[in-house]
């Protein structure tokens, strides 16, 4: 059992600690059974699109009717006046193991090479039209939820409401914790011989990592950032023993200790991930030198390597958190998607060749959150925020080479349209992480505890991973 | 300071100073004379720890030097409405024309790219904050632009005077009016190509276009009113069924979106034949260029139907509707007074500002009182920067240290740079060139990379960190906040608390040959104290936390045992005792704390 969860059950003792999580009490987590740990090791890998991906352009209908009515929501082609629509030429084949059995067909960005290879090869598969929902919501019951009182997620449409209801999945309810770090409250007393938390973030603070009782480790995109003026011997060693006897004092605000936990924590974790990450092989797919590498590739390689060296940090379970930005395109679409997709294409692909290198891909899923998807309509040279998407999960445990859930159909006004094009989500987020969640070792009866919404909906899991 | 010193501060800052010279005299010598009642005490003067600590809210770090001066303006009841009274009356330190001066030189060597007037920008920053004296213009304006946000990270990169203008423009505004400020941010033209409102066009009948939303949602999300109603003490209103009421919807996101088209850069004043499809931003400072220009409205690309806006109780507009046919400046003022006159912006604003300059968590009462003064200088008048930066810096709260369970939440976590900025001022920090923050030598990655957020470098327009941020654990399980806590990750305390080691070891007054833009530190005074610690700690302590007395017993102990741990006498023993008298002081929670 390790230190947080003893405190928190101390504290759960003595009364009057109520960890709220929506209406859950917190005591539920002090009272899950467990503790046997994994025989295995399983990583989630989230890679959040931050600035709402505009989607409809990433997975594209090929096929002759379903293109037309993509392209004509889209206004036309790319480079013809306010079009957004990427020609039908340039789209790359999916070939899909159950073909559509209304005959429809898929085509990726053309910047997106890997991504193809990868979905073409069984390793990757497409979730179509996912997005924060409480319950199943049709067309009619959006329009008419101001007046029954359909249970909407707040706030539609607002960047970081909606990141915080991809993070949190929280719905209506004020929750403190993210889904990522409620499967680390869950899975506590299985990873207690964890020499690291449960989620590591490579790309700063995130509200999905957020436990209601576990803390995740943020390190830097590189790896862990060594204290300087320590050292293991003489004066050197009494400055850090020093720091840490400041940063374990006791002090009179809750700023003072928030910082000084941070502290603390930073001098702990940076010993042990470099003590081990030195060992972390060198990627032909990712190289530690000769190649210059994109800054979400840079943090790709770095989860890699503590993939690597897991064993010597006694990991079972992890979750990392990796970002790329620059998603908001409400300008400037047609100079800038093939960049941003065509660097998320060749980066997951770096990945997932890295981890075939060292026998670790079927251990490790990556899936892509974002904000939202975005108006099908154009602005003139972009699209708005909106509402449901695609999503992409990468990896050898992906029964690939699908599309999962329902691709909407892109037609303003049309049944899965709110207006100006903002598709409503035929899956829910919660059934997707639920599916993550399930794979990753989470059990039924906790599930709700992670993913709060998913009794509301008949498919618990999706499907997309064995 | 009770709570009737404190409504004494309010009425006293719109007399001039001459009034309130006679004032205090009337106070000492008039009324009570007469009655056998004894005299009341006079009020006592600032203590160097209150300065420091009025210093920290109001400036971009307290000094030794700036506190006596300070404490000299008068005792506790009239020191700081005098102080700010100074400071409102001082002119803005800008950074466009260093800006500018800088491109004359770089833009003439090979390999000139449009991304390197970003550094220019940051330097003059750090000069204006570390050296300017409208000290207190400067820090709200630093608030201002992490609420009203542009950022040179994105669609900016390559538009620096663009970039340094808007600033100075909220430093020119930072004690004006926000419903002038709300306008001349919109027309910025680094406004409008951030928020893509630059470009934005009308909807073409029988096409899917419609104009961009973008800046539409976030004006009202993020300068303004926020997404939810707030009573006037900055709480949440809730419905029937408890839950928040939404101040806007689609609908009305729509209505400004259509508002807010037509406007492209205006024409450079060497051309004023430009139009909507042939505008471009002019990346050479002439007299007149259109990167500082307001936005100039092109009426053919105007939506010029009604527009829905927001509906509120004492809304003007009829039907919350901004009429058909209006021009687009119309339209524009039409739009503005309807989002400024929304009873939000009061409590909204007031808060977001007090957590900027005073505390993470302000009691409702001391948002109730700083957004009354918004909605009311005293004067009739709205929306008075001046009246809300007074009456958020004298409020009884801000001036008053908390006392019982309020105490563990009172003050804020310091935001890195401000941490900087406040060692670098109390150790006179400095380079040989006389450039300050130069990235090359003191960032190298650029200051973000180090201590996670730089002057216009956020990564988005939702700033650096949240308003609402709570980290997991106690703040976040007392519904507490902590806004800057967001960028205390493992990875940027330890880049922080090296780059202050490497300051402290490597970088002062001590060492020689150092580069010519490298900041160094005067260390003059510890090292004349060097063979002694308990002098020696006891001096930093009064330079950064504005007393030997506000240094915990456990940092003292700690600090003074690895003082001693090296031996005084040899050049470099001497400079780590020094180096870790600074380091332990200025990486400690107590120093990360804004009291």
């Amino acid at each position: 059992m390790n230190i947080q969860r003893r405190k928190f059950l101390r504290a759960a003792a003595a009364g009057g600690v109520a960890y709220a999580f929506g209406r859950t009490p917190g005591t539920v987590y002090a009272q899950m059974s467990g503790g046997g740990g994994f025989p295995d090791y399983k990583a989630m890998v989230c890679l959040f699109l931050f600035g709402g991906n505009d989607s409809w352009n990433m997975v594209v209908p090929t096929s002759t009717a379903e293109y037309d009515a993509y392209s004509t929501a889209r206004g036309g082609p790319l480079g013809t006046g306010s079009g957004l629509a990427v020609p039908q030429a340039s789209l790359l084949p999916l070939t899909l193991q159950t073909p559509d059995p209304n005959g429809a067909t898929y085509g990726m960005h053309p910047s997106m090479v890997g991504m193809q290879q990868l979905f073409n090869a069984g390793n990757a598969a497409v979730v179509a039209n996912v997005g924060p929902l409480i319950t199943p919501t049709t067309k009619a019951q959006y329009q008419t939820a101001a007046t029954t009182g359909h249970a909407l997620p707040p706030q539609l449409f607002s960047h970081n409401d909606q990141q915080d209801q991809w993070h949190s999945l929280r719905g209506r309810a004020i929750v403190k914790s993210g889904w990522a770090g409620r499967i680390a409250d869950v899975l506590n007393a299985d990873v207690s011989a964890q020499q690291l938390p449960l989620n590591v973030s490579l790309a700063g603070q995130t509200f999905f990592q957020a436990g209601e009782i576990a803390t995740p480790y943020v390190m830097g995109a590189a790896g862990a950032n060594a204290f300087a003026g320590f050292g293991t011997a003489g004066t050197n060693l009494a400055r850090r023993t020093a720091f840490e006897a400041i940063a374990n004092a006791s002090y009179g605000t809750v700023y003072e200790r928030g910082y000084a936990a941070v502290q603390r924590r930073a001098v702990q974790y940076a010993d042990r991930v470099n003590g081990a990450i030195t060992a972390a092989r060198d990627f032909t797919a990712l190289p530690n030198a000769g190649v210059t590498l994109s800054p979400l590739a840079t943090q790709l390689r770095t989860v890699a390597k503590l993939i690597d060296v897991r064993s010597r940090l006694a990991m079972s379970r992890q979750v990392f958190f990796v970002s790329t930005g620059g998603f908001d395109t409400h300008d400037d679409l047609a100079a800038d998607q093939p960049g941003l997709l065509g660097n998320v294409s060749a980066s997951i692909k770096s990945f997932y060749d890295a981890l075939t290198e060292i026998g670790m891909q079927g251990s490790v899923t990556l899936f892509t959150q974002s904000d939202f998807g975005r108006t099908l309509t154009s602005n003139g040279d972009g699209s708005d925020h909106a509402w449901g998407g695609v999503q992409l999960v990468v990896g050898g445990a992906v029964r690939g080479q699908n599309l999962y859930g329902r691709y909407p159909q892109l037609t303003i006004n049309g049944p899965d349209d709110v207006g100006g094009g903002r598709m409503i989500p035929s899956v829910s987020s919660d059934q997707y992480a639920a599916t993550i969640a399930r794979w990753f070792g989470v059990n039924d009866t906790n599930l709700p505890l992670v993913a709060p919404s998913i009794g509301n909906f008949a498919q618990r899991d999706l499907g997309f991973l064995a | 300071m009770n709570h009737s010193t404190s409504i004494r501060s309010h009425w006293r800052q719109f007399l001039v100073s001459a009034a309130v010279a006679l004032l205090t005299a009337c106070g000492g010598g008039g009324g009570d004379s007469g009655g056998g009642t004894p005299p009341p005490p006079p009020p006592p003067p600032v203590t160097k720890a209150e300065a420091f600590r009025f210093l920290n809210q109001a400036s971009f770090g307290a000094t030794e030097a700036e506190a006596s001066r300070l404490i000299a303006l008068g005792d506790s009841t009239t020191a700081y409405a005098r102080w700010i009274d100074a400071e409102v009356a001082k002119p803005a330190g800008t950074l466009l024309p260093y800006v500018e001066t800088a491109y004359a030189t770089l833009s003439a060597q090979p390999n000139f790219n449009l991304q390197q007037l970003n550094a220019p920008r940051v330097e003059k920053w750090f000069e204006n904050t570390l050296r300017g004296s409208d000290q207190l213009r400067q820090r709200v304006a630093f608030a201002l632009s992490e609420i009203l946000v542009v950022s040179q990270v994105g669609a900016l990169q390559n538009l620096g005077f663009a970039t340094a203008d808007f600033y100075d423009l909220l430093a020119r505004g930072a004690f004006g009016n926000y419903r002038q400020l709300l306008e001349d941010v919109t027309l910025h033209p680094a406004m409008g190509v951030y928020l893509s409102m630059l470009g934005n066009q009308k909807a073409v009948t029988g096409t899917n276009l419609r104009p961009d939303e973008n800046y539409a949602r976030e004006t009202m999300q993020l300068f303004s009113i926020g997404l939810v109603e707030l009573n006037i003490d900055g709480t949440v209103r809730r419905d029937s069924q408890n839950q928040p009421i939404p101040t806007y919807n689609q609908n009305i996101i729509e209505g400004f979106a259509r508002v807010f088209t037509g406007w492209k850069w205006a024409c450079p004043s060497t051309n004023q034949n430009c139009t909507f499809a042939n505008t471009r931003a002019q990346a050479t400072p002439v007299a007149g260029y259109n990167q500082i220009l307001p936005m100039r409205l092109y009426p053919d690309q105007h939506e010029t139907g009604t527009k829905l806006v927001l509906n509120y109780s004492g809304v003007t507009l009829p039907n919350a509707t901004i009429p058909a046919g209006q021009t687009g400046a119309q339209d524009l003022a039409a739009a503005l007074d309807n989002i400024f006159n929304h009873p939000n912006v009061g409590p909204f604003i007031a808060k977001q500002l007090i957590q900027k300059l005073v505390t993470s968590n302000p009691s409702p009462a001391y948002v109730q009182r700083v957004a009354e003064r918004f909605n009311n200088d005293g004067s009739g008048r709205r929306g008075s920067l001046e009246a809300v930066v007074r009456a958020v810096l004298l409020d009884s709260e801000a001036r008053n240290v908390a006392t019982g369970t309020a105490a563990a939440s009172a003050g804020k976590v310091k935001e890195p740079l401000l941490r900087l900025t406040q060692f670098w001022r109390a150790y006179d920090g400095r380079a040989a060139s006389g450039k300050y923050g130069a990235q090359a030598v003191n960032f190298p990655g650029g200051v973000s990379s180090i201590f996670g957020q730089g002057p216009g470098q956020s990564p988005s327009v939702f700033n650096f960190f949240s308003p609402s941020y709570a980290p997991p654990g106690e703040i976040a399980n007392g519904n507490l906040v902590s806004p800057e806590l967001q960028l205390a990750t493992e990875f940027l305390n330890t880049q922080v608390t090296n780059f202050f080691w490497t300051q402290a070891i490597n970088r002062t007054t001590a060492q020689t040959g150092l580069a010519a833009d490298t900041m160094f530190i005067d260390t003059r005074e510890e090292q004349s104290l060097v063979t002694d610690s308990e002098a020696l700690i006891n001096k930093v302590a009064e330079k950064l936390l504005g007393g030997a007395a506000q240094m915990s017993a456990t940092l003292k102990a700690e600090a003074k045992s690895q003082i001693d741990r090296t031996a005084a006498g040899t050049t470099a023993n001497n400079n780590t005792r020094v180096a870790d008298s600074i380091y332990f002081v200025v990486t400690s929670p107590e120093f990360v704390l804004q009291r």
